[in-house]
């Protein structure tokens, strides 16, 4: 049994021979086609002891490797889909050899068709909103409360107007995504991101994916900049990603209209 | 004019938003959850894993194992078990949380 | 850390930064103080407003408190430490503390 497998990115449409020139995937492995009419797979050799499904767990945890290998298959994936129609695939997904993944571009050739032409023209964008530090605010460089009573009194009022921001600022992030999906022609709710590894101080309240049509970017870009100076959130879009929140098959009974 | 079979993304030094860098979180959140998912020959595919646990495991992992007083039956708890412990309560909020997906 | 040469002859010393593990001691210290802090201030404020305190316990109380939320605010000035400092996310369990105080 041989010790390397075939390490798939990507399907693609009409893949340019040229675009794979120098290009470099997972452990610095040369990236290649494998097609099957117009459908292109787009792979590279991979170690099997590294992808073998328990050293596979194991390597999940260490987040040294996990990043390596994101950004790896990203820069592939992000290559290719700046001049390319291209469905992303999750990661890690590999076989045996390059045969069986000829067999399965084969076999599930309409549903790559299908995948492919929802994504055509498209690309999606991220939509994330903090919620603006209120902090000690009001209470800051004010005098030294007169009594224990009136201390008391000023905290309660402090945390209620914290619990009170961040509501609000849930509200207003709320209100921002309803207009970017009104642009969209499919949105997808990621889960809210971890602080310790986004490294950020202030709370996430929305972490949203919007599939926008190429031509309506601009009315996003538009969107944004009058958002610059809201008082309660801080609203940050990522983009323009090749569309990987959009490339399940069962979302196609999910787009809106 | 572009055709319908394919498209231009915008590129990277005139992009709309001015970024360079691609956050490794955001990256994250569409590579352990996006894409389309196919059973792979050995593995299954990463869709559904949870990155929330990945975070703290790793964050557990980075702190140094605690020697622990017997607390029943007057056994030694290690920092292995320990850490185990932990992990397991994280497990079990894991399964609470609500799926992301919309 | 730095090491150097000893001149007696015993070999390279290592020089642990003195400053620095203060610094990070007292940073964890200060952070389970203020947790505490916090939960006092929150759990005093709750039983305000159930009406469970004399005038007198709920006057003590708040002097108390503000005495104490003085000295975090010192100590953690001392040591060149932020609010956002004192915390530890502890992902799915949430952060430690709020993140707004």
């Amino acid at each position: 049994m041989s010790d390397t497998l075939t390490y798939v990115y990507a399907v693609a449409r009409d893949v340019d021979d040229a675009a794979l020139d120098g290009l470099r995937g997972i452990g610095g492995r040369p990236v290649r086609v494998v097609t099957v009419g117009r459908l292109a797979a787009v792979v590279s050799d991979a170690d099997r002891a590294e992808f073998e499904e328990r050293a596979l767990e194991e390597r999940l945890e260490d987040l040294e490797w996990l990043a390596a290998t994101a950004r790896a298959h990203h820069h592939v994936v992000d290559t290719l889909g700046r001049g390319h129609l291209l469905a992303p695939l999750a990661l890690a997904t590999v076989y045996f050899d390059d045969d069986r993944v000829r067999a399965v571009l084969t076999d599930s050739r309409e549903t790559f068709d299908g995948v492919l032409d929802r994504l055509a023209g498209r690309a999606e964008f991220g939509l994330k909103v903090y919620a603006r530090r209120g902090g000690r605010g009001a209470t800051a460089g004010r005098e030294r409360a007169a009594s224990g009573a009136e201390y008391l009194r000023r905290r309660r009022q402090a945390l209620r107007e914290g619990d009170t921001a961040l509501d609000e600022a849930r509200e207003a992030a709320a209100e921002v995504d309803t207009a970017v999906t009104a642009l969209a022609v499919a949105s997808r709710t990621h889960r809210l991101q971890d602080a310790t590894l986004s490294g950020t101080s202030e709370p996430m309240v929305l972490n949203r994916a919007h599939l926008v049509p190429v031509e309506r970017a601009g009315e996003l870009a538009a969107l944004v900049d009058t958002l610059a100076e809201h008082p309660r959130i801080r609203v940050e879009v990522t983009g323009p990603w090749v569309p990987y929140s959009f490339a399940q098959t069962q979302q196609a009974q999910q787009d809106q209209p | 004019m572009t055709e319908p079979e394919s498209f231009e993304l915008t590129p990277r030094a005139t992009s709309l938003f001015g970024d360079e860098e691609v956050a490794l979180v955001d990256l994250l959140d569409r590579l352990l959850a996006g894409g389309v998912v196919l059973v792979g020959d050995l593995t299954i595919s990463l869709a559904g894993v949870d990155l929330v646990r990945i975070s703290l495991r790793a964050l557990i992992t980075s702190i140094a194992p605690v020697e622990r007083p017997g607390t029943r039956g007057g056994t030694q708890r290690s920092g292995a078990a320990a850490s185990e412990a932990v992990t397991a309560r994280a497990e079990r909020a894991d399964r609470e949380l609500e799926p992301g997906d919309g | 850390m730095a090491e150097r040469a000893s001149g007696d002859g015993t070999g390279p010393r290592i020089e642990i930064d003195k400053d620095e593990v203060r610094r990070d001691l007292m940073k964890l210290v200060l952070t389970i103080v203020e947790l505490l802090r916090q939960l006092m201030e929150r759990q005093a404020i709750r039983r305000v407003e159930q009406g469970d305190l004399t005038e007198q316990e709920e006057e003590d109380l708040g002097t108390s408190l503000m005495l104490l939320a003085e000295a975090m605010d010192e100590l953690t000035e001392q040591f060149g430490l932020t609010p956002a400092d004192l915390n530890l996310d502890l992902g799915p369990l949430g952060p430690l503390l709020p993140r707004d105080r």
